[in-house]
C-alpha cells in the first residue's frame, strides 16, 4: 500500500533549502546589497547600531506575535498597550522619586511596573479570548481603544514626561551597552534565541503549532488548550512589557502617539518571515529577519533621495508583498 | 485683517456683556483628537474654554466631540445638527476638502459657522475664520535660520503629516532662505512625531557628515532630534530650532539653551479664541464676523517668559 | 451490450517519480453499475479523479462516446455530463441547504435570485431521496448523512450522463443507504451510467453490474460482477486469504473490574449509562449513529460535560478534562481522525508524540527520542510511508489509523477507548488492526471498541452494550452475540427484520 490518495509530498531537495525558507533571506540580502550600494555609510557601525536598536523594539514584541499567531490567535492592542506600559512607567516613576530619588531603585521600581503591567494587560486579553470565547480580533481591537484612550487621558492630551535628571539617569539602558553593542540590541538578541528555542524545541511552540494547526485535535490530545493559548498572551504582554522597558529611555516620554501601528509592523513582520497568519506553523527567527527587513526599507529610504518620500509607504509596501510572494514557490497549485 | 494676539481684548469684550436670561443656545464644537503634542494643547484649550463659558453664560450650552478621522468628524457635524439642533459650529476641520460639504449643509440651516485653523475649500461659507499663518509661520522660521547663519550654511528638515498646513509653512520657509546660502540638504517627514523624527534623524546624521543646523518645524519633533544628535555624541550641529511652543521647549530657550536658542509660535489656544468670539457673538449683538489671522511671533530668551504656560498640557 | 460512454484505455499517472497507476483500462456503459473496489490506497481515488477530469491522466487515453478527449478541468467534465460526488464533502458549511445544492449555477429572477424557486426544486430532489432535511438549515447542522445526500442530491439535479460515486455510503445509516441504492436503481434505468466505491462487498454484491478489482494500481479483476462472491472480492482486493478476518477469541479470564461506571449522564445525549469493563477484556458498543455512542465516551474521557461515578481500579475519580482521564490512564480514540485526531499538515514525528510530550521533554523535547519512538511505531504498528518526513494528510486513511492507534498507545493507557477502528479503510488492513487490538487486550490492557459496523464489534469483541436513544438497550454475549439480536436492541423492536424499522430519532 502506498500514500497515493493525495500527491505525495514534494520530495525534500537535500541540501538546498527551500523558497519558504530562502525567500526573508533573499529579501534580506537584497535590501543590504541596495542599501550598501546607494551610501557607504550605510554599513557603518554606527547606522547598523541605529537599525538593530530601532528594531528591537517591534522585534521584541513581534517574536512574542509570532507564538500568538502560530496559535491561531491575534493581538492588535500591543501598540496602544505600549503606550499605556510607558505612560504608568514614567509615572510610577516620577511619584517615586521624593522618596526614592535617584538611583537603581526607582528604575527596577519602573522595571517592575512595565513587567507587571504587561503580564496583566496580556493576562486580561487572554482570559477574554480563552475563557469567554469571544474573538481575539474583537477582543484586542477593544483593548487597542481602551489602552491609547487610557495614555492619552493619564497624558492630559499631552506628553508625560520623565523626570529630567532620572532620564539622564535611565538614559544609559537604551544608549549604552556591552562591547561596542547597545542594551536593546542585546535583550532583542537574548529574546530571539530563547523563543526560537521554544518553538522549535519546547513542549510550548509544539503545543502553539498543534493548536493553531487543529485545536480539535489538540483538545483530543489532552493538551489544555485555553492555558496554551493564555500562556501566547501573557508571554506577548511580558515582551511588550520589556519593550518598554527599553523605550522610555529614549526620548522619556510616552503621549497618545507613541507606540502607533506598532501592532501591524509587529504583524508584518512575524508574516514576511514565514510564520502563517492563520495559525499552525512559526519561526522565530523568520520574524527577526521580518523585522529586519521592515527597519531597513525606512532607512535605505532616509538615507536615499532616490523617490519622494510622499511615497515611503508605497516602497515599504511593495516590498512586504514582494517578500511574501518570495515564499511561495512551494506552495504553487498546492 | 486683524491681528488678534491672544484673547485679551476679548477678554474686556466679555466682561462689558451681561449674560442675558434668553433661550438657551447650543454651541457645537467639533475638533481632531489628540493624537500629537499640538492637538494635545488644543483639545485642552477647547475644554477649558467650554468649561469657563458654560459657567459664565447660563443659557448656552456646548457640544464637544473629537474626531479620531474625517470621517468620524463629518459624522459628529451631522450628528450635532441633527440631534442637537446647534445654533452654532465651531470646527477645526480635519482636511478641507471632505469637511467643506457638510459644514456647508449647516451654514445653510441657518446657523453660525466658525473655521479654526484650516480653511474650507470652498470661500464664503462660514461667518467667522480664526487661523494661524502658516506661511507665517514657515517665513519667520526662515528669517530667524537666516540671520543665525549670517555666512550660509547646511540645514535639514523635519516636516509634518503630508498636508495642506505643513506644505505651506515649508514654502514660507524656502521663500525666506531663498539666496541667503543656506543650502537645505534633505527633507523628510517626521508626521509631527517624536519617535519617527528621531529615527529620521538618526538617518540624517549617518547620510551627511556635516550639519549645521535643523529645522525641526514643531517641537515634538524637535525633541526627538535632540535626542539623535545626543546619542551620537555629534558637536557639528549648532542648534535645533522646532515650532508651535511647547512649554518645556520656551523653558529651555528662557533658560538660555544654546541648542535650542528660539521658538515660533502657533499657539494651540486659538481654538478657546474662536469659541470666545462665536459665544460672545451668539449672546451679543457684538459685530464679530470677518477673520482673525493670529500670527506666528518669535520666541527668544527675552521675551520668552511671556510665552511661557506651565499650566498647559503643551 | 451496449458501446460505453466514458472509457479509460491504458492510463497511467504519476506523482513525481512515483506512478501509481500502470495502465488502467475501465468502460463504463448507460444503463448499467459499475462497482471499483480495492484496499486504500490501490488508485481507486486516482482512477475517479481522471475520469471526472480533476487530474490529468499521465499517458493512455480517455474516450467519451468513443471519441478521445481530455478534460481541463473537472467543470469542463461536468459540462459534458460526468459528475463526482466526494467523499469528502465539498460543501460550504456556513450556507443553508438551499444555497449549497445551487452553489454556483443559482437560479435568478431578472438580476434578483429566485429564493423561492430554489427551494422548492431543491426540496424536490430532497423529497427523491426521501431526506428530510430543511431546505434553509444551515449545513454545518446536519449529520453527515444529510449531507451526503445533499450531495447526491446536488448531482443528480445535473442531470448527469455518467456519476461517479466516492463511497457514497460509508456515513450512511441502513435505511439510508437503502435509499441511496433505490435511487442508483432509478437512475440505472434511466439510462446513466454509474460508477462506485465501497469497502461494503455486500453492497457491491447487491447492485453493480460490472465490476472492476484494483491492486496496488493495476486492474487484476474486470467483468461482470455476479461471477465473483463476497469472498472471492476480498481475496481478490488484498491478493492472499482473508477468511479469518478477526483473531480468535481466548476463554474469558475470572472478572476482575478495572473501569466501573453508574448513573453516566452526558446532557443532551446519554442519561444512566452504568457498566463494568473487566481486564484483559474487549467491550464493543453498538448502537445506530445518534444513539449518543460517542457522546457517552467522550463524556467518560473528559471531553464533554457528564454527571455519574466513575471508578478506576476501584478507586472513584473525577474527571473534568482529558488530561485528567490520561493521567489515571483512560485513552481515548477519536472516530474523526481527520478533524480531531491527528494535524494533517504536520509530520508522523510531531503527530505520534503531541498527546505524550511530557515524556519527551525536560527543558527541551529529545528529538532523538522521539525519532526512536517513530521507528518503534513504524515497526509495531506496520505503518507504511514511502517518507518519514511525509505530512500525515498525504497518508492513506489506512496508515493514519495506524498512526493514530499508535498515537494513544504512546501515552500507555491501561484502559482505550477506541470509536470506530476502522472506519474508511481497506479490508487487509482492518485485519492488522482488529490483531493489534486483540494483543493489546492480551498484554492486559481494557478495550472498549466502539462499532457502526455490525461485523466488526461480533467478531471482534467479547461482549457486547447495545446503546439506544441516549441509553444502554441491552447487553449481548456468547450465543446471542448475533446481528439480528443486536439490530433488534438498537432499533428498540422485538422480532422485526431492520428493513421494516423506522430510522433512528435524531
Amino acid at each position: 500500500m502506498t500514500a497515493t490518495q493525495t500527491p505525495p509530498a514534494r520530495a525534500p531537495r537535500r541540501g538546498l533549502p527551500s523558497m519558504t525558507v530562502l525567500g526573508p533571506i533573499l529579501a534580506l540580502l537584497v535590501l543590504l546589497a541596495i542599501g550598501m550600494f546607494l551610501n557607504e555609510n550605510f554599513l557603518s557601525h554606527a547606522n547598523i547600531t541605529n537599525v538593530l536598536a530601532r528594531s528591537a523594539f517591534i522585534g521584541i514584541i513581534a517574536v512574542g506575535m509570532t507564538f500568538v499567531i502560530t496559535a491561531g490567535g491575534l493581538d492588535l492592542s500591543v501598540g496602544s498597550m505600549a503606550a499605556f506600559i510607558a505612560g504608568l512607567m514614567i509615572l510610577v516613576m516620577n511619584a517615586a522619586l521624593p522618596a526614592l530619588g535617584i538611583g537603581v531603585p526607582i528604575i527596577l521600581l519602573g522595571m517592575a511596573t512595565a513587567v507587571a503591567a504587561g503580564l496583566a494587560a496580556g493576562f486580561l486579553n487572554g482570559i477574554l479570548i480563552t475563557s469567554l470565547g469571544i474573538e481575539a480580533f474583537i477582543v484586542t481591537l477593544g483593548s487597542m481603544g481602551i489602552y491609547r484612550s487610557l495614555v492619552t487621558w493619564l497624558a492630559d492630551g499631552g506628553t508625560l514626561s520623565l523626570d529630567f535628571g532620572l532620564r539622564t539617569f535611565y538614559r544609559p539602558v537604551y544608549y549604552d551597552g556591552i562591547l561596542g553593542i547597545g542594551w536593546p540590541i542585546i535583550v532583542f538578541a537574548v529574546v530571539v534565541i530563547l523563543g526560537e528555542i521554544a518553538m522549535r524545541s519546547a513542549v510550548f511552540g509544539r503545543h502553539c503549532a498543534a493548536i493553531g494547526s487543529n485545536d480539535q485535535v489538540a483538545r483530543y490530545s489532552s493538551i489544555n488548550v485555553n492555558r496554551v493559548r493564555l500562556m501566547t498572551y501573557v508571554f506577548l504582554g511580558l515582551l511588550v512589557g520589556v519593550a518598554t522597558i527599553m523605550y522610555v529611555p529614549r526620548l522619556g516620554s510616552a503621549s497618545a502617539s507613541t507606540g502607533l501601528l506598532w501592532e501591524l509592523e509587529a504583524i508584518a513582520a512575524v508574516i514576511i518571515g514565514g510564520t502563517v497568519l492563520k495559525g499552525g506553523f512559526g519561526r522565530v527567527w523568520g520574524t527577526v529577519i521580518g523585522v529586519l527587513i521592515l527597519s531597513l526599507i525606512g532607512n535605505i529610504l532616509n538615507l536615499t533621495d532616490l523617490v519622494s518620500p510622499y511615497l515611503n509607504g508605497a516602497i515599504q509596501g511593495a516590498i512586504i508583498i514582494l517578500a511574501v510572494i518570495l515564499q511561495r514557490e512551494g506552495r504553487a497549485g498546492g | 485683517m486683524k491681528h488678534l494676539m491672544t484673547g485679551l481684548a476679548l477678554g474686556a469684550l466679555l466682561a462689558a456683556t451681561p449674560a442675558l436670561a434668553q433661550d438657551t443656545k447650543v454651541i457645537g464644537v467639533s475638533i481632531p483628537a489628540a493624537t500629537h503634542g499640538w492637538a494635545g494643547g488644543m483639545n485642552y484649550f477647547a475644554q477649558e474654554a467650554v468649561e469657563r463659558l458654560e459657567a459664565t453664560y447660563e443659557n448656552l450650552d456646548f457640544v464637544l466631540a473629537t474626531a479620531s478621522d474625517p470621517a468620524k468628524q463629518v459624522s459628529d457635524i451631522e450628528d450635532m445638527l441633527a440631534t442637537r439642533n446647534i445654533d452654532a459650529l465651531v470646527v477645526l476641520p480635519f482636511e478641507s476638502e471632505p469637511l467643506t460639504g457638510p459644514v456647508q449643509g449647516v451654514a445653510e440651516s441657518g446657523a453660525w459657522v466658525t473655521v479654526v485653523d484650516r480653511g474650507l475649500s470652498q470661500e464664503g461659507i462660514e461667518d467667522l475664520y480664526v487661523a494661524g499663518d502658516n506661511p507665517g509661520f514657515g517665513r519667520v522660521s526662515g528669517e530667524y535660520m537666516a540671520s543665525k547663519l549670517p555666512d550660509g550654511g547646511k540645514i535639514v528638515v523635519l516636516r509634518g503629516i503630508p498636508t495642506t498646513i505643513d506644505n505651506e509653512r515649508v514654502e514660507g520657509f524656502q521663500a525666506a532662505t531663498e539666496g541667503t546660502g543656506i543650502e537645505i540638504l534633505a527633507m523628510e517627514h517626521g508626521n509631527w512625531n517624536r519617535d519617527d523624527s528621531f529615527t529620521v534623524m538618526q538617518d540624517f546624521l549617518s547620510k551627511y557628515p556635516e550639519i549645521d543646523a535643523v529645522w525641526a518645524s514643531d517641537d515634538d519633533m524637535a525633541i526627538g532630534v535632540l535626542a539623535a544628535i545626543e546619542a551620537s555624541g555629534r558637536e557639528d550641529i549648532q542648534f535645533v530650532l522646532g515650532g508651535a511652543g511647547m512649554k518645556e521647549m520656551v523653558k529651555r530657550t528662557m533658560d538660555g539653551d544654546a541648542m535650542i536658542p528660539a521658538n515660533v509660535t502657533y499657539p494651540p489656544s486659538m481654538i478657546a479664541t474662536a469659541i470666545e468670539i462665536t459665544a460672545v457673538g451668539l449672546v451679543s449683538n457684538a459685530p464679530v464676523s470677518g477673520e482673525f489671522i493670529i500670527g506666528s511671533v518669535l520666541v527668544t530668551p527675552e521675551n520668552a517668559g511671556q510665552y511661557y504656560f506651565p499650566d498647559s498640557p503643551f | 451490450m451496449s458501446e460505453p460512454i466514458l472509457s479509460l484505455h491504458g492510463v497511467s499517472r504519476s506523482f513525481g517519480a512515483v506512478e501509481v497507476l500502470h495502465g488502467v483500462d475501465i468502460a463504463l456503459r448507460p444503463g448499467r453499475v459499475h462497482a471499483l473496489i480495492g484496499e486504500n490506497g490501490a488508485g481507486k481515488s486516482t482512477t475517479m479523479k481522471i475520469m471526472a477530469g480533476y487530474q490529468p491522466a499521465t499517458s493512455g487515453t480517455i474516450r467519451l462516446d468513443g471519441q478521445p478527449v481530455t478534460f481541463a478541468d473537472m467543470a469542463e467534465a461536468e459540462a459534458r455530463g460526468i459528475v463526482m460526488i466526494h467523499q469528502e464533502f465539498n460543501l460550504a458549511e456556513q450556507l443553508t441547504v438551499e444555497q449549497n445544492f445551487f452553489l454556483g449555477r443559482e437560479l435568478k429572477k431578472g438580476w434578483l435570485l429566485d429564493k423561492a424557486g430554489m427551494r422548492a426544486v431543491a426540496r424536490e430532489y430532497l423529497d427523491r431521496l426521501s431526506c428530510a432535511a430543511h431546505v434553509d438549515r444551515v449545513v454545518s447542522g446536519l449529520p453527515n448523512s444529510d449531507k451526503q445526500m445533499l450531495e447526491i442530491a446536488r448531482a443528480l439535479s445535473r442531470d448527469a450522463r455518467v456519476l461517479v460515486m466516492d463511497e457514497p455510503t460509508a456515513v450512511l445509516t441502513y435505511a439510508e443507504t437503502d435509499i441511496l441504492l433505490e435511487q442508483v436503481r432509478a437512475l440505472r434505468a434511466h439510462g446513466t451510467a454509474i460508477l462506485f466505491t465501497s469497502h461494503k462487498l455486500d453492497e457491491v454484491k447487491a447492485i453493480a453490474d460490472d465490476l472492476t478489482i484494483m491492486r496496488d494500481g493495476d486492474v487484476v479483476y474486470s467483468g461482470p460482477a455476479a461471477d465473483l462472491d463476497e469472498h472471492q472480492m476480498a481475496e481478490a482486493m488484498v491478493g492472499r486469504d482473508v477468511s479469518n478476518l478477526f483473531p480468535p477469541k481466548p476463554a474469558a479470564p475470572a472478572p476482575q473490574p478495572v473501569l466501573e461506571v453508574a448513573g453516566l449522564a452526558v446532557p443532551g445525549y446519554a442519561d444512566d449509562i452504568s457498566f463494568t469493563l473487566n481486564r484483559g477484556e474487549i467491550l464493543g458498543i453498538a448502537g445506530l449513529i445518534g444513539s449518543g455512542r460517542t457522546e457517552t465516551f467522550e463524556g467518560l474521557c473528559g471531553l464533554r460535560p457528564h454527571r455519574g461515578t466513575v471508578r478506576i481500579h476501584g478507586r472513584p475519580v473525577q474527571i473534568r478534562h482529558p488530561w485528567d482521564a490520561l493521567a489515571y490512564g483512560l485513552g481515548y480514540l477519536t472516530e474523526d481522525r481527520k478533524t480531531r485526531g491527528l494535524l494533517l499538515n504536520k509530520t508522523m514525528r510531531e503527530n505520534l508524540t503531541l498527546q505524550s510530550l511530557g515524556a519527551f521533554s525536560g527543558w527541551m523535547i529529545d528529538q532523538k527520542a522521539e525519532e526512536a519512538a517513530l521507528t518503534q511505531a513504524i515497526g509495531a504498528f506496520d505503518i507504511r510511508a514511502g517518507d518519514r518526513a511525509i505530512k500525515v494528510g498525504n497518508l492513506s486513511g489506512g496508515n493514519q489509523q495506524k498512526l493514530l492507534l499508535a498515537k494513544t498507545m504512546l501515552a500507555e493507557p491501561d484502559i482505550v477507548v477506541i470509536d470506530e477502528p476502522t472506519r474508511g479503510i481497506d479490508i487487509g488492513t482492518k485485519q492488522q488492526i482488529y490483531d493489534f487490538i486483540r494483543a493489546l487486550a492480551a498484554q492486559g490492557r481494557s478495550i472498549v471498541v466502539i462499532s457502526s459496523e455490525m461485523q466488526e464489534v461480533i467478531g471482534l469483541a467479547d461482549r457486547v452494550l447495545v446503546m439506544r436513544l441516549g441509553r444502554i438497550a441491552g447487553e449481548v454475549s456468547g450465543d446471542r452475540m448475533t446481528e439480528d439480536d443486536i439490530v433488534r436492541l438498537a432499533m428498540g423492536v422485538e422480532g422485526q427484520g431492520r428493513e421494516a424499522a423506522p430510522m433512528e430519532a435524531r
